[in-house]
């Protein structure tokens, strides 16, 4: 910007006409009519050791006087061929008295500098003394800066009545001033107007030499500043690429940092910087995709020296863009920081230390307290057994309550370890298939001696044909019972507890359970921190003990794990209901990576539906296991899918395997299957049902959906039929 | 029929006293071991129908004891019930892929812990089977 603007000056030459020339400098070009000068700018530029050579030439090739003003007409630096008579008055003027110093004729103000400034043309004048003199206005823009007066010149014989004026004026001798003026040549007014013509264009071409060398200075300091700044920094790594990435500027930082010197690296695509991995990655790109679509990227990673050794590094990449077009390439910053990483790996590692030792610790406690705990409950439950003798009915009460609190203590050592875990990472979650109204009659059956010990009834209100959720039934469980107990706590007796299950309403992939109790309720200001750890949420302290408060922040932690959320609506007074949401099981989710167009293309897609059952008592999980690793090693990855267990009867268990092949396809994969199950200890039975893909114009997805509904009733129906059968 | 015996394998003494009462109290003959090695050497003196084995013990943890038994031919065939403190995350899959027929954490429920004994003790199948007929 600021080397166009001064070719502009460059270019707009010397105007041949007088007239023209006389205007503003640079009037209508913008660049210099809205130009801003500093105070140091002006002075510099009507720098009289600069101007003096110039001044000098013309007074004496003009035999005039010639001196340089400022604004107000005040003489900045000496006077230049100065004429006698000049050297005269000059001398016996007193120092600093204002009023132009061309002129013989004070107190009167010689308004010539004014003038010119004034209409941006040389102004001539005569003074009182018959002599002349003119002043050549110095704009540059908007500025005046100041003017020239060349003259001090008579255009005629001096006349004598005038010069005695002027002489009692000045209090000098009539007679010196004569003798003085007549040794002057008379210059000609007409030679006078064009010698300040002359003047005017000398001086305008002069202040744009002057303006000129000002901004080159300038712009060589900014660019030395500019090149000391990208060379010396020595901490940074400033490079610049094309827009393909090949480098296409260097600095000293960057070849400290890098290794590469220029002459290496010039050229080269800044990808060699990158680990192998981000290159496969495809990061380098990345990140000028980025940098070229956000105006910017920044990025910390592994970066590669010349010697293969690698650094923490961050970069910032700017595209050198005008106009969003980043073809011009781009700028990076790239800073060592593998310090400040190692520090935060080594923070991070003593953290992770900390906790790995509390939870050895907590691990360690929980473990060491539940033999003793075992041994107690074994003791009290061999004496409310009858095993030391019979029992009066306040001893028996006595050691139910003892009982009870064995059981608040398991729970607890259950809870230490637990949170433990979530600290750690080390929570495990195992998602399954389960069906939420088998898992929910189990949980009552357990909760319901401590409701009955209470007098608080549990009702339960769930869905017909809820679909299944992908959860970990262990855990579903846990958070269920910790809902219920919870509520039966705070529940005062004859209350309630009802336990809700539908699909969620704001989004039906997902289904909702709540557990409502008839208790004290939590005021809304509290309801975040229930599920805090060790929360002890004041409004709900009218029961004796309540654990450690960990329950409810195990459940979040649990629940939030397997894709849901956990939340509390509660009147105080009335009560509180817990809801928390699970992900529903969908088939047509789970068989999308295999019922593909390209798996379906030879028409039909095979379900084979493998039976186990044991006619005494459950299947022993390790055959379970057996039998589903056995499966998932004889069929296809992409094109078989061997579905989650589906079913939780004990004494039976189906496994179902969707294969995308025809009935030939699915035969031979049935002659492996029972091939590979020959050694299992249990025999199961393998049953093929094939489903023709429909065959119409449909577009795919409506075709795949067809499948997978159609696969969906099979197991269904599958499954009802086994269910009959027992 | 005859009365079933039990070996419980412990190192907490209380534990010991308390189980074997429930255990007696159920109808069981019930004889004891503290360590590793009294594990192995009271299996082969007593031939106990069951073993209730813990698995943190002194002079060779529970593994190496399901080790030592499944080594011996004569002993293959006695069930083991893991009765233990540790995580069930782990040490459940282990117990059973090292020849336990059931894992329980302590302290187990006992209508649960009760009926796994019966059951490895096929009892309950005679039961069934006592009921087709």
């Amino acid at each position: 910007m600021i080397l166009s603007k001064s070719k502009q000056i460059e270019e707009e030459g010397y105007p041949p006409s007088m007239e023209n020339s006389s205007s503003d400098i640079g009037r209508g070009v913008d660049g210099i009519s809205r130009l801003n000068l500093l105070p140091e700018e002006r002075t510099e530029l009507l720098d009289v050791k600069a101007w003096a050579p110039m001044l000098e030439t013309y007074g004496l090739t003009m035999k005039v006087a010639v001196a340089l003003t400022d604004t107000e007409g005040n003489l900045l630096g000496k006077c230049h061929n100065a004429q006698p008579i000049w050297t005269l008055v000059q001398n016996t003027k007193v120092s600093n008295q204002a009023g132009c110093p061309f002129c013989l004729s004070p107190p009167l103000p010689c308004m010539a500098v004014a003038d010119a400034l004034r209409t941006g043309r040389p102004t001539m004048v005569r003074d009182l003394a018959g002599l002349m003199h003119v002043a050549v206005p110095l704009s540059l823009g908007k500025h005046s800066l100041g003017a020239i007066i060349a003259g001090q010149v008579s255009d005629q014989y001096p006349e004598s009545l005038l010069l005695k004026r002027a002489a009692e004026k000045f209090g000098v001798s009539a007679q010196l001033l004569w003798d003085l003026s007549v040794k002057q040549r008379p210059v000609g007014r007409a030679s006078l107007q064009l010698a300040a013509d002359l003047l005017c264009t000398l001086g305008k071409a002069f202040l744009r030499e002057r303006y000129g060398a000002i901004l080159e200075t300038h712009i060589s300091q900014a660019n030395l500043r500019f090149r000391l700044l990208v060379e010396g920094v020595t901490d940074y790594a400033l490079f610049t690429t094309d827009y393909l990435g090949r480098v296409t500027g260097w600095n000293v930082g960057a070849e400290r940092m890098l290794g590469y010197c220029e002459a290496q690296i010039l050229g080269q695509n800044f990808s060699r910087m990158f680990t192998s991995e981000d290159i496969q990655n495809h990061a380098p790109e990345k990140q000028f995709l980025k940098a070229s679509q956000e105006g910017r990227a920044e990025d910390e990673g592994w970066r590669v020296r010349e010697n293969k050794t690698q650094f923490w590094a961050n970069v910032i990449i700017t595209p050198l863009a005008e106009d969003g077009d980043s073809r011009r390439g781009f700028a990076l910053v790239m800073q060592d920081i593998t310090t400040r990483r190692k520090a935060e790996i080594e923070l991070e590692t003593v953290r992770q230390e900390r906790i790995d030792l509390q939870e050895q610790f907590l691990s360690h406690v929980s473990h060491e307290l539940r033999t003793p705990l075992t041994a107690i409950y074994f003791f009290i439950t061999n004496l409310l057994d009858g095993v030391a003798g019979n029992l009066t009915p306040g001893q028996r009460e006595t050691l139910e309550f003892s009982l009870e609190n064995v059981k608040q203590l398991k729970d607890m050592v259950s809870d230490l370890l637990d949170v433990s875990r979530i600290e750690t990472l080390k929570l495990n979650i195992n998602p399954q298939c389960m069906s939420v109204p088998g898992l929910i009659a189990e949980v009552l059956r357990t909760c319901h001696a401590n409701a009955k010990l209470k007098n608080i009834s549990l009702n339960t209100d769930i869905a017909e044909s809820l679909p299944s959720a992908w959860a970990d039934r262990a855990r579903i469980r846990q958070v269920l019972i910790n809902l219920i107990d919870n509520g039966i706590r705070f529940t005062p007796g004859e209350g309630s507890i009802a336990i809700h299950g539908g699909v969620f309403a704001e989004d039906n992939n997902f289904l909702c359970l709540s557990v409502t109790d008839t208790g004290c309720g939590i005021s809304p200001g509290n309801y975040p921190m229930v599920f805090d750890r060790l929360a002890q949420v004041e409004t709900v302290a009218d029961t004796s003990r309540k654990g450690l408060g960990l329950g409810l922040f195990i459940s979040k932690e649990l629940i939030s794990q397997q894709g849901g959320r956990i939340w509390v609506e509660s009147q105080v007074g009335q009560g509180s209901t817990f809801y928390f949401t699970l992900p529903a099981f969908s088939l047509a989710r789970f068989c999308a990576s295999i019922l593909t167009p390209t798996n379906l293309e030879a028409g039909s897609a095979t379900l084979l539906s493998i039976d186990v059952s044991s006619i005494d008592g459950a299947i022993p999980a390790q055959d379970l296991s057996a039998i589903r690793k056995t499966l998932e090693r004889s069929i296809f990855l992409g094109q078989d899918l061997l579905l989650p267990s589906m079913t939780e009867a004990e004494t039976t268990e189906t496994f179902f395997i969707i294969a995308c092949a025809d009935r030939s396809g699915a035969e031979a994969m049935t002659k492996r299957l029972r091939r590979d199950l020959e050694n299992s200890r249990v025999k199961p039975t393998i049953c093929l049902t094939t489903v023709q893909l429909p065959v119409n114009d449909q577009p795919w997805d409506k075709r795949i959906s067809e499948v997978t509904s159609q696969i969906d009733k099979l197991i269904q129906g599958h499954l009802l039929g086994r269910e009959s059968l027992r | 029929m005859s009365v079933k015996k039990i070996l419980i394998v412990d190192d907490d003494e209380y534990l010991l006293i308390g189980l074997a009462a429930k255990l007696k109290a159920n109808g069981y003959a019930v004889v004891t071991a503290s360590d590793g090695i009294g594990a192995v050497a009271s299996t082969r003196r007593e031939k106990p129908d069951l073993i209730i084995l813990d698995l943190g013990l002194p002079a060779g943890d529970g593994f190496l004891v399901l080790e030592r038994l499944r080594a011996m031919a004569e002993l293959l065939a006695t069930p083991v019930i893991v009765l233990s403190a540790w995580d069930p995350t782990n040490n459940r899959q282990r117990s059973l892929k090292a020849g336990a027929v059931a894992f329980f954490q302590k302290p187990p429920d006992n209508r649960e812990f009760l009926s796994a004994i019966r059951h490895a003790l096929g009892e309950e199948v005679a039961l069934s089977q006592f009921l087709k007929t």
